[in-house]
């Protein structure tokens, strides 16, 4: 809308979707754009679902919007739940992680498997990525939030060396150098899986 | 025929209350309502306390009406400031029987610091007001309130003012009524205001209004007076008599029921007279909500928006503007019905609700606590989630420090230890500890249960008075729960909260226990404990998938295909390990600090 361009992330509580939006928006600053955000938190930490929004362009107003342009997801339930928010034509970015909700291992209800039938009827464009795969290569499994974002940064329209910058701006010194691994990783992966309209 | 009595509007308020089947009043002392609890504790059947302060004696109040008894409130006008946590959510929750919360203001600060028009309290919560005028309707609107709280699953705010409390005038008392004594069901998304429940009952509360609106234009009590006068008068409370007798040619809409307000009856009148004054004490309640309607007024340029009214006070504000030219006749312009929200569709798609942690020692009071038939009355925290599936073992969910006086009054309407109350460390230190003392004090029988992760967890791991630590986390002075109970004369023991078996006997011990107790369930929050404590391993020989082990709510626990399935989530506290009772899952030790 208006040159802005709109990107949600979303997964469950305590898989790093904060901190993957705020290397986003700090990419965005660094790109000298104007940046807006929002999140939902507070009971995130307890396995619920996590949402975080980010919105960069010349002039952004709202910090929220109804649909993403870009939806990064770090779960594969939370990615089919997202297709909603999805504008058309947008891209869905996924990682290949499956936590499974009580309700699912209590067997009261099964775990979608149809996200790129969904996907394809909505006419949205989808990447998988073995981010849980790629982050333990860089070292940990918890750098797959920053590998997945690795992944989402080749449909994202910053330069390399803004990502960079971001990367150091807003992760942790001490974890930085493996999550620069992981990031390099997502972002030289070859998608799993694309789903074309 | 019954003898006419002389009462003051506090001793209506509280003759009214026994007419009207109230077992059970409570109250702070604050002028001008003090009389209503003191005339109360005089009358037979209805049971009277003094609580330690307003917000306890609502959420004690909620407690007793939970219970099945009508109850009713009092306090004065700055004391529902103290209340207002509990009082804007018990507008979302309801009642099961009545509730009525007496606010007596005090226009003119005779006795007060402020001079707040608790009108606005009505329409800020939501609720339904009504306004007596003399003694007669003090009497005979607290029956009303109730009805009207029954039938709407409404907590009702019936207001009174300095000349009304301390007023006097005849009152003819009437025949007596018994009101219903519904049972306490457990209904988990009427009384707990997790996010997802609250937000169905708020859309409840907006679709009420629209009731409570054609109630307000049908009612008796707002009636429209005819008179000789082309003037009209719409007033409320006390001042509607002043201005009857200032004016006694006028037309007159007389507000009973002030809260909503009757939009078509103050079209009526306009429809019938020239001119149209709002006589109120304080705000532009009823002024601001007529001029909202486009019609014109005589309002508060005229009458003080300060201090008390009298009668002679009202015709000199009023007379000059009743010589000039009427104004020009307006037509009501109704506000439209303000849209609700509709929930949103419900995907097919299994939902993800937080959850207690895997690996938080909380979990196991709510598994204990199951096994005794007890109202289990829950707080604001991450253990809220204790009434979510597969737990579902907190009855409600009200505001904060709330569950221990909804105990207190849950019990004693009952006559017996039927609730036991369920908080957090911090929200006990927040607002569970005037409560206790309360309880303490009123002799209340039950107990409260402090989880106790010396942390708190749900917001971030932010220092407290318990823990001690400040917000730049340097280190204070650590208030100690058990000395504290001490202090008070309340019998407080800790158990480690990791042990299912210690837990599970302290919780029968305590409830076998006569009066009041506390028990501290002392465990760390499973997030500040960094690593995997053991690998928890399966037998399939042993394991029949009986699902004990699941009883706990634990994420990290699966239904395998023919043995519990252990995930990821697992942070190896063992505690399905203690519940399960064919000794098919054991606990290896790893290393601290190792993933």
């Amino acid at each position: 809308m208006n040159g802005v361009t709109t990107v949600s992330l979303v997964g469950v509580g305590g898989q790093g979707i904060l901190l993957a939006a705020a290397v986003v928006a700090q990419a965005a600053m660094v790109e000298g754009l104007d940046v807006k955000a929002s999140e939902v938190k507070g009971m995130a930490q307890r396995g619920g679902t996590v949402l975080s929004t980010v919105r960069f362009g010349r002039t952004v107003w709202s910090p929220v919007a109804r649909h993403a342009d870009v939806i990064v997801a770090m779960e594969f339930l939370e990615g089919r739940r997202a297709l909603d928010l999805l504008a058309p034509r947008g891209t869905l970015v996924c990682a290949a992680t499956t936590i499974a909700p009580g309700s699912v291992l209590r067997g009261e209800i099964e775990y979608p498997t149809d996200l790129a039938a969904a996907a394809a009827e909505r006419g949205v464009r989808v990447i998988f990525v073995e981010a849980e795969t790629l982050a333990r290569e860089a070292g940990t499994v918890r750098a797959a939030n920053v590998a997945l974002l690795g992944a989402a940064s080749t449909v994202l329209p910053f330069a390399e060396q803004s990502w960079q910058r971001a990367l150091e701006l807003a992760v942790p010194a001490k974890i930085l150098d493996i999550n620069r691994r992981a990031f390099a990783l997502g972002r030289d992966a070859n998608p799993t899986e694309e789903v074309r309209p | 025929m019954e003898r006419v009595l002389f009462l003051s509007g506090n001793e209506a308020f509280a003759r009214g209350a026994q007419r009207a089947g109230v077992r059970f009043a409570c109250g702070y002392p604050g002028t001008p309502s003090t009389e209503i609890i003191e005339a109360a504790a005089q009358l037979d059947g209805v049971a009277t306390e003094w609580c330690i302060n307003e917000k306890v004696a609502l959420e004690t109040a909620v407690g007793a009406s939970l219970a099945g008894v009508r109850t009713l409130v009092t306090m004065k006008h700055v004391g529902l400031n103290v209340a207002a946590d509990p009082f804007m959510t018990l507008a979302l929750i309801g009642v099961n029987a009545g509730l009525v919360v007496v606010s007596a203001d005090d226009p003119g600060m005779h006795s007060s610091q402020n001079e707040q028009d608790n009108r606005r309290y009505a329409r800020f919560a939501k609720v339904p007001m009504l306004e007596p005028s003399d003694s007669q309707e003090a009497y005979d609107f607290v029956a009303e309130a109730f009805a009207l709280s029954e039938e709407f699953d409404t907590p009702v705010l019936l207001r009174s003012t300095t000349r009304l409390s301390h007023g006097r005038g005849r009152v003819l008392p009437r025949v007596p009524i018994t009101p219903p004594t519904p049972d306490y069901t457990r209904a988990i998304d009427k009384y707990v205001m997790v996010p997802q429940y609250a937000r169905e009952r708020n859309r409840l509360l907006l679709h009420k209004q629209r009731r409570l609106l054609a109630r307000s234009e049908e009612t008796p009590i707002n009636v429209l007076e005819a008179g000789m006068a082309d003037f009209g008068v719409i007033a409320s409370g006390v001042v509607y008599a002043y201005a009857r007798e200032a004016f006694p040619k006028a037309w007159f809409l007389k507000l009973g029921m002030s809260n909503p307000l009757p939009v078509e009856k103050v079209a009526k009148l306009y429809r019938s007279v020239a001119r149209v004054a709002v006589v109120e004490e304080l705000d532009p309640f009823i002024e601001e909500q007529v001029r909202a309607l486009g019609l014109p007024v005589i309002g508060k340029e005229a009458i003080p928006a300060d201090g008390e009214l009298d009668q002679d006070m009202i015709f000199a504000a009023l007379e000059p503007y009743l010589k000039r030219r009427p104004p020009r006749r307006r037509r009501p312009v109704f506000a439209p019905e303000p849209r609700i929200s509709s929930p949103p569709p419900a995907a097919d798609l299994p939902v993800r609700p937080p959850v207690l942690c895997p690996g938080c020692p909380h979990r196991v009071v709510f598994a204990k606590l199951r096994k005794h038939k007890l109202v289990p009355l829950g707080d604001i925290g991450c253990y809220t989630l204790g009434a979510l599936p597969p737990l579902l073992a907190l009855d409600s969910c009200l505001c904060m420090g709330a569950s221990i006086g909804m105990m207190s009054g849950m019990n004693k309407a009952l006559g017996r230890k039927a609730a036991v109350a369920v908080l957090g460390d911090s929200t006990f230190f927040h607002s569970g500890v005037t409560p206790l003392i309360d309880a303490h004090y009123n002799e209340s029988q039950g107990l409260v249960i402090v989880l106790d992760n010396r942390t708190s967890a749900m917001t971030g791991h932010q220092g407290h008075p318990g823990s001690g630590l400040h917000a730049d986390r340097s280190q204070g002075p650590e208030v100690d729960i058990e000395r504290l109970c001490d202090g008070i004369g309340v019998r407080c023991e800790t158990v480690d909260a990791t042990s299912a078996k210690a837990v599970g006997s302290a919780i029968k011990r305590e409830i076998d226990a006569p009066g009041l107790g506390v028990l501290v369930a002392l465990g760390p929050c499973a997030l500040t404990v960094p690593g995997k404590a053991a690998d928890i391993v399966v037998d399939p020989q042993r394991c029949n998938l009986c699902g004990l082990c699941f009883a706990i709510g634990c994420p990290a626990l699966a239904p395998g295909d023919e043995a519990v399935a252990m995930t990821d989530a697992c942070t190896g506290c063992a505690l399905c390990v203690d519940v399960c009772k064919r000794g098919a899952l054991t606990a290896v030790p790893v290393e601290r600090g190792k993933a």
